[in-house]
C-alpha cells in the first residue's frame, strides 16, 4: 500500500473513533428536512397556519412545492452549509492535530510528511462526497415523503449535476481553510477564516463581483442569486481552482518547510 | 563510524531571544547522553532541530551520519522520539495508538504493538482510551511509540517526568539495557542531574543555548566541589593549628570551620590526629560532596546559596 493509503486509512481510523462524522451528517440533514417543512408550508399555506407550524404573520417567499424549487434550494444548501460544513471538516482533520499537540509524532516517521498531508485531503475529500450523497439521497426521501408533484423529464439529472458541480466547486475551496487550520495551530482560525470568507461573499455578490470572489462562485452557480448569475465565465471557475491549488501547495509547504513547535 | 548525533555551530534565535547558541557535539554510537538545562536552556529546541522540526539558524546537524534537513526524509526509521509533553489521539485505545504509529512506520510487524504494551507495563491500560490516562501511563504510552521500531537512536525529551519512583527506576533499566546490552544510543533532556548522573556515560550542561561544559561520570566527581567540615569547641585556636599546619581555611558564621585544601580531603584522618595532639580534638569532621544540584546550579550560575 502507498504511504498515503496508509496514512489514509489511519485518518478514517481517527474520524471513525470521533463523533465528527454523527455531528457533521446530523449538521447537513437539517438542509433536506427544512427544505422539506418548506415544500409543506408552500404546498398549502393556509393548511400550515391553522396547524400552527407557522405564525398567521408569517409571509410566504414566492415559490411552489415542486421538485425543481425543492432541488434547487438543495443546491443552495449544498453551496452555504457545504462551504461551513466542509470547512469544520477540514478544521478538525488538520487543525485537531495542532490542538491535540499530536502533530509533532507526524513529523520525523519515514511515511513523509506530504503523504500525512494529502491523506488529510484525501480523507476531507471521501468524507464531503459521502455527506453530500448521503443528504442528496435523505432530499429524495424526504422530498417524496412531502408528496411533492412529479418532477418533469430531466429534473432529477440536472438537479444532481448542479447539486455536484455546487459540492465541487465548495470542496475546492477547503484547502484554504486546511492551510489556515495547520498555520494557525488548532480549529479555531480555520472556522474564523470560513465563516468571514461567506460574510465577504455576500457582500462581494451584493456588489455584482460575485463571480470574481472564489467563495461566491458556488453559490450563484447554485443558482443564490437567481438563474441569471448562475452562468459565469470560465475565469470564475479558473479562480476557484487556482484557490484550491494555491491552499494544497500552501499546506503542503507549511508542514514540510515551517518550524513546527507545537 | 560517524557519531550518532553530530552537531556543528548549531544556532537558533527566536526574535532577541537566543534558543540554541553555537553548540557542537557529538553522540557516539551506543552511549546514553544525557542533556542537561534549566528549563529554556535550549533542550528542546536542540531537539526539534535534530528532528528537523526546526530549521536552525545556522550550523548543521547529522543523525545516524545523515545530514538533517528540516522537511526532508531523514533516517527516521531508525530514529524514537519523545519531545516535550507525551500527547495521544484522546479517543483512540492505547493500542490503537500505538497501531497508528506502527503504520507509519513501514515494516515494523503488528506483534511489535503487543510487545511494546507488556514491556512497558500497558497491558491494563491497553484497552483504555489514551484521554483517560494519567500522566505517568501517558509518558510510557510516549516511550512506547518511541521504542516501538526498536529504533537505533532514541531522542527522549524528559523521559521520566510524571513517572512515580518505580516508573522511574524501570525506565532507568529499561534505557540503560537498551544503550549497553543492544548499542542503541539515548540521547535524553532533562533538568534534574541527580536523575541523569545515574544512568547517563556523558553529560552535556546546556546554559542559555550554549553547552558549558561536557563531562563523564569521573569528570562530574572531579568537578563537584568537597570540603573537609570541622566543629571543635574553640574555633579560633582550632584555626591556629590547621594554619600552622598549612591548612587553608574558612570560618563560617556558627563556627563551622572549612577546608578544601586537597591533602586534607583525601586524609581527613591526618587533620584529626593533628587537632587532637595539639589538644582541640574536633565535635565533628566530615568529607561533605557538594550536591549534584548545587554543582549544576553553581555552574550555571543560578544558585541562590552560593556554594555548599
Amino acid at each position: 500500500m502507498s504511504a498515503v493509503g496508509r496514512a489514509a486509512g489511519i485518518e478514517l481510523l481517527k474520524a471513525r473513533r470521533s463523533r465528527m462524522p454523527m455531528f457533521t451528517l446530523l449538521a447537513f440533514s437539517l438542509a433536506p428536512l427544512a427544505g422539506g417543512f418548506f415544500m409543506v408550508i408552500l404546498k398549502d399555506p393556509e393548511l400550515a397556519r391553522r396547524l400552527g407550524m407557522i405564525s398567521a404573520k408569517a409571509q410566504i417567499v414566492a415559490g411552489s412545492a415542486d421538485w425543481p424549487t425543492y432541488l434547487g434550494v438543495m443546491g443552495q444548501a449544498t453551496a452555504m452549509g457545504g462551504m461551513i460544513l466542509f470547512s469544520f471538516i477540514a478544521s478538525w482533520v488538520f487543525g485537531r492535530e495542532y490542538a491535540d499537540h499530536t502533530v509533532k509524532d507526524l513529523l520525523a516517521l519515514p511515511t513523509p510528511r506530504r503523504a500525512i498531508v494529502l491523506a488529510k485531503f484525501v480523507v476531507v475529500t471521501g468524507w464531503a462526497v459521502a455527506l453530500t450523497t448521503l443528504i442528496y439521497l435523505l432530499a429524495l426521501g424526504v422530498g417524496a415523503a412531502v408528496g411533492l408533484p412529479s418532477a418533469p423529464a430531466g429534473t432529477f439529472g440536472q438537479a444532481t449535476a448542479t447539486l455536484a458541480v455546487t459540492a465541487a466547486l465548495t470542496l475546492l475551496l477547503v484547502p484554504p481553510v486546511a492551510f489556515v487550520a495547520s498555520s494557525g495551530h488548532g480549529y479555531l482560525p480555520p472556522m474564523g477564516f470560513a465563516i468571514l470568507m461567506l460574510i465577504l461573499a455576500q457582500i462581494v455578490a451584493a456588489t455584482g463581483w460575485g463571480e470574481y470572489f472564489p467563495w461566491a462562485v458556488p453559490a450563484l452557480y447554485a443558482g443564490m442569486a437567481g438563474p441569471a448569475y448562475a452562468h459565469m465565465g470560465l475565469v470564475s471557475y479558473a479562480l476557484v481552482i487556482l484557490t484550491g491549488l494555491a491552499g494544497l501547495v500552501g499546506t503542503l509547504l507549511w508542514w514540510k518547510r515551517a518550524d513546527q513547535m507545537q | 563510524m560517524d557519531p550518532a548525533i553530530q552537531t556543528d555551530h548549531l544556532t537558533k534565535h527566536y526574535g532577541d531571544v537566543i534558543a540554541v547558541d553555537d553548540l557542537s557535539l557529538r553522540v557516539h554510537r551506543g552511549e546514553i547522553y544525557a542533556f542537561l538545562g534549566l528549563n529554556g536552556a535550549g533542550k528542546t529546541t536542540t531537539i526539534r532541530m535534530l528532528l528537523g522540526m526546526i530549521k536552525p539558524m545556522r550550523g548543521e546537524a547529522r543523525v545516524l551520519g545523515k545530514r538533517i534537513l528540516p522537511g526532508e526524509q531523514g533516517p527516521w526509521g531508525a530514529v524514537g522520539y519523545l519531545v516535550e509533553r507525551p500527547y495521544a489521539y484522546p479517543e483512540l485505545t492505547v493500542r490503537e495508538n500505538l497501531e497508528v504509529v506502527r503504520r507509519l512506520r513501514p515494516g515494523v510487524e503488528p506483534q511489535a504493538v503487543a510487545r511494546i504494551i507488556e514491556r512497558l507495563g500497558l497491558g491494563e491500560y491497553a484497552d483504555r482510551r489514551a484521554g483517560t490516562l494519567s500522566q505517568g501511563n501517558a509518558q510510557r504510552l510516549g516511550l512506547a511509540k518511541a521504542l516501538l521500531h526498536d529504533p537505533a537512536l532514541l531522542l527522549l525529551d524528559e523521559p521520566a517526568n510524571g513517572l512515580d519512583p518505580a516508573g522511574i527506576v524501570e525506565i532507568r533499566r529499561l534505557l540503560t539495557g537498551l544503550a549497553h546490552e543492544q548499542g542503541v544510543t539515548v540521547f535524553l533532556s532533562s533538568h534534574i542531574l541527580g536523575e541523569v548522573s545515574r544512568i547517563a556515560d556523558r553529560i552535556g550542561i546546556i546554559h542559555r543555548g550554549r553547552l558549558l561544559r561536557e563531562l563523564d561520570a569521573a569528570g562530574l566527581e572531579r568537578e563537584r566541589h568537597r570540603r573537609l567540615a570541622i566543629r571543635a569547641r574553640d574555633p579560633g585556636a582550632t584555626l591556629v593549628v590547621l594554619a600552622g599546619a598549612g591548612y587553608p581555611t574558612e570560618l563560617h558564621p556558627g563556627g563551622l570551620i572549612e577546608v578544601r585544601d586537597p591533602a586534607a580531603l583525601t586524609r581527613p584522618d591526618d587533620v584529626a590526629t593533628l587537632l587532637v595532639n595539639a589538644g582541640h580534638a574536633p565535635t565533628m569532621l566530615h568529607v561533605e560532596e557538594e550536591a549534584l544540584e548545587q554543582y549544576f546550579l553553581r555552574l550555571v550560575g543560578a544558585d541562590p546559596e552560593g556554594d555548599a
